[in-house]
């Protein structure tokens, strides 16, 4: 390791910035707090987002690490033991004080404090209860703070964090224990899920409290968090999702975060990325996330282990309809909530507004083009008052080249009737033979 | 006679709020009335023309009775329309809800609920643009810290929300002097330490101050800093940047100005 002695507050932050950019929980969400009138600080629900970095991810917190100086030895981080890189390490005062000086500026939200682990993890824990302690006591900071739990700190700990924090996490890193074994031989399942139980359960007997006094410490009142590196481990994407299931389910996370891997290491363990890191992968499995989060689906339904993975050129939602068409076309006028969130091209608020206009009468196609829900997907499998929008066939291909092509069918003349042939299709090749003889 | 009748008022929400309580007597008497501010005046034929004074007291009766007839939620969505610099028809829009909304009974507290009407859909249009825009200058005002500890930031929008952010930041920084200027429609929220913010008129007097900044701005440094050792490489992607943050907001914003050096 390379230690520097007396480094500026300058050279700390650009070190432990760009240590900390891989973890990619940075939302100011889920708490609604007033400030008290003392202290400086107050937290919207809905998040706040104050600027976004070149690669497009919003800035919404001090995102910093509190040292990068670690024992683990996790072979995708920069930060691993093994590394040969400038350590670096802040002191609470200087955390706070940062803070506080970007948060009166408005550059941020609040801050977001995760940590090399340095000693031991109980050390390093110490350390992060006690910065956010003085952060709320001695600066009475009132704005969002985000706290990562470290692996393997004892539950006393967790508990104080717990207190003072808006939202925690603990990484889950991979979704599978053999991928955690071989790439993070520091950290195991059971490190990590202990804190994660330990603040779900605190998190519901917590929400008693409130209930009989109003004003009882409120504990992780944003919920926690947890994220995934995506395409390290070679695992698929119906092991990433099943385990983002179980988590929701069974630890009542309020979010799990994908991150698709960035090479930083070069290790015989690690794969290599020529086409870059797999951010489209990344992208349709934040949309499976949704699907499972918001629009009732299971993970089960989604994909199998015939099928472990989603398919890139096609929405997690639309693949699911084009392989279930007999449940389309849904009709507008009377559809549940779930039935219509379930098809292609309505989403949440969509399907909020067709329940709420018809109320008042019943919808035609270009009532619901005024309300704002888009047709280009949805056309296909949804009626008005029993009838299509264009003549449009409910069958798998058709609708396949529908989407993909994007354009709108006019008329029936228009139609395309005639269909690719392939050479590799059933019957156009001879059991047993090969394509090139 | 023409039955349309034009009023044309200040583009201020006093101004619309006081043609709303004029127009109220002309539609009642069979006129057609639709509301223009001064600003965007093109004379049209086959309607009369009316120029309304704003009155504060008139205007203050139809808040009133806005806010205690259809409670305070339709009051805000009106706020929002009203504050909207790219609507034409704003006023217009705001006075067919209100005349449907207060003209039936029971006095329709849900007017905003109702999606098949035209207006209604317009007016959701119109504040969707003015809350967006708000929603995002919660993130994107930057203050700069003068001599005297006093925050100050300018701030150049398209709608005129300067006026609806004070809650939030009255809220957040309670114990601080700030400013917020805007720089199109010069005119300043100022919020002494403690106290209520309120609006002021001349811009030059906080132009002034704005001058005599705080030397010298570590933390502004510290953030650029921050800034640039967040992004990602490998995941560079400038248009997603710019449709999240649009250039026009960039220009009041301390990561994106570059350093002078002295």
């Amino acid at each position: 390791m390379i230690y520097q002695e007396n480094m500026t507050i300058e050279e700390k932050l650009s070190i432990l910035a760009d240590a900390a950019k891989y973890d990619v929980a940075c939302t100011s969400s889920g708490v609604n707090r007033n400030g008290d009138g003392t202290g400086i600080g107050n937290s919207m629900a809905s998040g706040i987002c104050h600027s976004f970095s070149g690669d497009g991810r919003c800035i919404s917190l001090l995102k910093i690490l509190y040292t990068n100086e670690c024992v683990f030895d996790c072979k995708y981080c920069v930060n691993r033991r093994s590394n040969d890189v400038v350590r670096a390490s802040f002191t609470p005062e200087e955390v706070c004080r940062l803070t506080i000086q970007f948060y009166r500026r408005n550059y941020i939200e609040g801050l977001f404090l995760s940590s090399g682990v340095k000693g031991s993890p109980d050390a390093t824990m110490e350390a992060l209860c006690e910065t956010v302690r003085l952060l709320r006591q001695k600066y009475h900071f009132q704005g969002y703070i985000h706290l990562k739990a470290i692996p393997g700190a004892s539950p006393e700990l967790i508990e104080q964090a717990g207190c003072l924090a808006d939202r925690m996490s603990v990484n889950m890193e991979l979704p599978t224990a053999e991928g955690l074994k071989r790439l993070a031989p520091h950290k195991s399942r059971q490190t990590i899920l202990r804190p994660m139980k330990q603040i779900q359960l605190r998190r519901e007997e917590n929400k008693n409290e409130l209930v009989l006094y109003r004003h009882a410490p409120r504990f992780v009142p944003a919920g926690q968090s947890t994220q995934m590196i995506i395409g390290a481990a070679g695992e698929s994407d119906f092991q990433i999702v099943s385990m983002a299931e179980a988590l929701y389910k069974g630890y009542s996370l309020k979010r799990v975060f994908y991150s698709a891997f960035v090479p930083v290491n070069e290790d015989k363990e690690l794969p290599s990325l020529p086409g870059g890191p797999p951010l489209l992968r990344e992208h349709r499995l934040y949309q499976a996330d949704w699907l499972l989060r918001f629009y009732g689906f299971q993970a089960s339904e989604l994909l199998s282990e015939k099928r472990p993975n989603f398919n890139l050129l096609l929405d997690p939602k639309c693949d699911w309809a084009l392989g279930h068409l007999e449940h389309f076309p849904v009709e507008i006028n009377q559809a549940d909530f779930y039935s219509l969130v379930r098809v292609p091209g309505i989403g949440d608020k969509s399907a909020r507004r067709i329940v709420q206009a018809r109320r008042h009468h019943s919808l035609d196609f270009p009532d619901l083009k005024k309300i704002g829900v888009v047709l280009k997907r949805a056309l296909y499998f949804i009626t008005c008052s029993g009838k299509m929008m264009y003549h449009t066939r409910l069958e798998e291909d058709y609708i396949l080249r529908g989407l993909m092509d994007g354009k709108m069918p006019k008329s029936r003349q228009e139609e395309i009737t005639y269909r690719q042939m392939s050479l590799f299709e059933d019957g156009f090749l001879q059991k047993g033979g090969t394509a090139n003889g | 006679m023409d039955d349309r009748l034009i009023l044309l008022c200040e583009d201020s929400t006093d101004g619309m709020f006081t043609a709303v309580y004029d127009g109220w007597t002309f539609q009642l008497h069979g006129k057609e009335v639709e509301i223009r501010s001064t600003d965007e005046y093109e004379p049209e034929l086959f309607c009369s023309f009316r120029r309304i004074e704003t009155d504060p007291e008139k205007a203050e009766k139809v808040v009133s009775s806005v806010r205690k007839k259809l409670g305070i939620r339709v009051y805000e969505d009106i706020c929002y329309v009203a504050a909207s610099s790219r609507a034409v028809d704003k006023g217009t829009v705001i006075f067919r809800l209100l005349w449907k909304a207060l003209r039936s009974r029971p006095y329709r507290r849900d007017i905003m609920e109702e999606l098949t009407d035209p207006w209604v859909i317009r007016a959701l249009k119109i504040r969707i643009q003015v809350w967006h825009e708000f929603h995002r200058m919660l993130g994107f005002v930057r203050f700069r810290e003068l001599s005297g500890e006093i925050l100050y930031s300018e701030i150049t929008p398209d709608n005129d929300i300067l006026a609806l952010l004070g809650p939030h930041f009255e809220n957040r920084f309670p114990n601080e002097n700030w400013m917020i200027c805007d720089k199109k429609r010069k005119k300043v929220l100022v919020h002494p330490r403690q106290k209520t913010s309120y609006l002021y008129y001349p811009v030059s007097r906080a132009e002034k101050n704005a001058s005599d900044l705080a030397q010298p701005e570590e933390y502004e440094e510290l953030w650029k800093v921050f800034c640039r050792q967040i992004t990602i490489h490998e995941r560079k992607n400038p248009g997603l940047q710019g449709q999240m943050l649009p250039l026009k907001y960039r220009v009041n914003m301390t990561e994106f100005t570059e350093t002078v050096q002295p």
